[in-house]
């Protein structure tokens, strides 16, 4: 629950920006790389943006707890006002227990799962392991950006697979009911005759 | 006190001396090492030799001197109607008998072979390294009138001993297919060849191994391979009777037609597919993906998000990300 961590962390909104190392983990020089990469997927999906935050968050179980809070607390500075939040993709980095999260806003709920998010982190672990930050977090950004690609076109293909993922169950029902109805409604089937 | 040092310092030490007996002990073993040092006697020989000796050296005769005037005697009359009376019947033709009995026979059985592998034959006459056709003899004439007909040849006047005398001519037939230059440039690499070796019988088998090889580069130009041209080697190789597979000239002109008729259209779909990947590659980065946006119930109170996301551990590489899947719990799954 969001009032729990607003317990835990606050319940004031917290102004960063998209790319906020407060854990000095980003060398001379890979600042840059990073923002371009994030920059770059901002560019390619004009709905989305993609924020990072390294801090020193404690527990490890905290982590996806704080993921949840930061993404639904903080406003990003830094992203223009036709992307609010629940178009955001957060990557958060504790280097001190050595743990990683990835949380998405409401916009991407139907097209990303939890396994996507987790084959993105499971590219940069070698990386972080390695102590290199900045490279994990290229790998991470980079497989993001075919997934999210591969999200698209499928949306584009077939938007009901994704729409039923995240209609309530009642209206589920709804929707198969009035795909039936399109289906016996529609002129092919009353020139071939076929029986509904 | 110096004085005294430094007339003991000249005083010169006094020679070793045999004691009693000790010489005659050592004669009756027969002999006495440093016996002709340590003696008083004179060194033996040493004196008593004339002071100059005068060696007798015989003189030349006259009639030798005369001889050695010519320097570069003319090849015996009697031999003359063998050497250019008419064409040889042989490829060797050594009248004089300047080869041994089995050199002879080995070299033309070295020409034989070639006249059988080769289109043009190879005509050798042997000649002593001093002598001198004689200047009646005109071996342009000679040659014309004599090899006019026939199989194409190459007649080389080969001067045993003396490789670097030696001359070469081809028959009319090819004078004008080879050039001077190439025949100058065969007869080179032969006489090098020949230098390789001291003796005047392997000298001239490394000729004429040499200058065969070059008669093959001969035939490649009769048949107007032009490539031959650019490709003919200065020396030799060392095995020297290994004969190249003469290659199909027609065919190698076909291929390279071939080849030249198809290079424009490879090049042109080359540059085709290298544009194409290109702008394609172009297109793709500029690609911009859209997700249709539907209405999504709020959860967990979030606003914006719900906690729906991974987590991993990099803490240590004993603890691989496939053995952390899984780990979302379940209050935080979509309902």
């Amino acid at each position: 629950m969001l009032a729990d961590a607003d317990a835990r962390f606050g319940s004031e909104d917290v102004q960063i920006r998209c790319l906020t190392d407060s854990a000095g983990i980003l060398r001379r020089g890979d600042r840059p790389r990073v923002e371009a990469a994030m920059e770059k997927i901002a560019r390619r999906f004009p709905q989305v943006f993609v924020a990072i935050y390294t801090g020193s968050l404690g527990e490890v179980a905290n982590i996806r707890q704080f993921g949840f809070w930061l993404l639904n607390r903080s406003a990003f500075e830094d992203v223009p006002l036709q992307k609010p939040n629940e178009a955001g993709i957060l990557l958060t980095i504790d280097p001190e227990s050595k743990a990683a999260g990835m949380v998405f806003g409401y916009l991407l709920d139907p097209f990303l799962e939890e396994a996507d998010t987790f084959e993105c982190l499971s590219r940069a672990h070698a990386y972080w392991l390695e102590g290199r930050y900045a490279d994990g977090i290229l790998r991470v950004l980079a497989h993001l950006d075919g997934i999210l690609c591969k999200r698209s076109r499928q949306a584009r293909k077939d938007p009901e697979y994704f729409e039923r993922k995240v209609l309530p169950p009642a209206q589920v029902g709804d929707l198969l009911r009035r795909i039936r109805e399109g289906h016996r409604a529609s002129p092919q089937d009353e020139t071939t005759g076929v029986a509904p | 006190m110096p004085s005294l040092g430094f007339a003991a310092a000249l005083e010169e030490p006094a020679f070793p001396a045999w004691k009693a007996g000790e010489l005659s002990e050592l004669e009756s073993t027969g002999w006495v090492a440093g016996s002709v040092l340590l003696t008083n006697e004179p060194i033996p020989d040493e004196f008593g030799r004339p002071k100059t000796e005068t060696f007798q050296i015989e003189q030349p005769k006259p009639e030798e001197v005369a001889q050695d005037l010519a320097v570069s005697p003319e090849i015996a009359e009697e031999f003359l109607p063998a050497y250019f009376a008419e064409r040889p019947k042989s490829f060797l033709i050594d009248p004089q008998g300047l080869l041994s009995s089995s050199d002879y026979r080995d070299r033309l059985s070295f020409l034989n072979y070639h006249a059988s592998d080769s289109s043009i034959d190879l005509f050798v006459y042997v000649i002593g390294g001093d002598q001198e056709i004689p200047s009646a003899v005109r071996e342009e004439e000679t040659i014309e009138r004599f090899f006019s007909e026939g199989r194409p040849a190459a007649i080389v006047f080969y001067y045993l001993g003396a490789p670097q005398r030696s001359a070469v001519y081809l028959s009319p037939s090819i004078t004008d297919a080879v050039s001077a230059a190439e025949q100058r440039r065969a007869l080179e690499s032969s006489v090098m060849q020949a230098f390789e070796k001291t003796r005047a019988p392997e000298q001239i088998e490394k000729f004429l191994v040499q200058m065969s090889i070059r008669i093959y580069w001969m035939e490649r130009m009769l048949a107007g391979d032009s490539t031959a041209k650019n490709t003919l080697p200065t020396v030799a190789p060392r095995v020297a009777t290994n004969r190249r597979p003469s290659v199909d000239p027609v065919k190698v002109q076909r291929l390279l037609e071939l080849a030249r008729e198809l290079a424009i259209p490879a090049g042109v779909l080359f540059a085709s597919v290298t544009i194409a990947l290109a702008f394609s590659a172009w297109l793709r980065s500029r690609t911009r993906y859209f997700f249709p946006e539907f209405e999504v119930e709020a959860r967990l109170g979030g606003a914006y998000a719900a906690g729906v996301g991974a987590v991993i551990s990099f803490a240590s590489a004993a603890v691989p990300p496939a053995s952390q899947r899984d780990q979302v719990p379940d209050y935080l799954r979509r309902a």
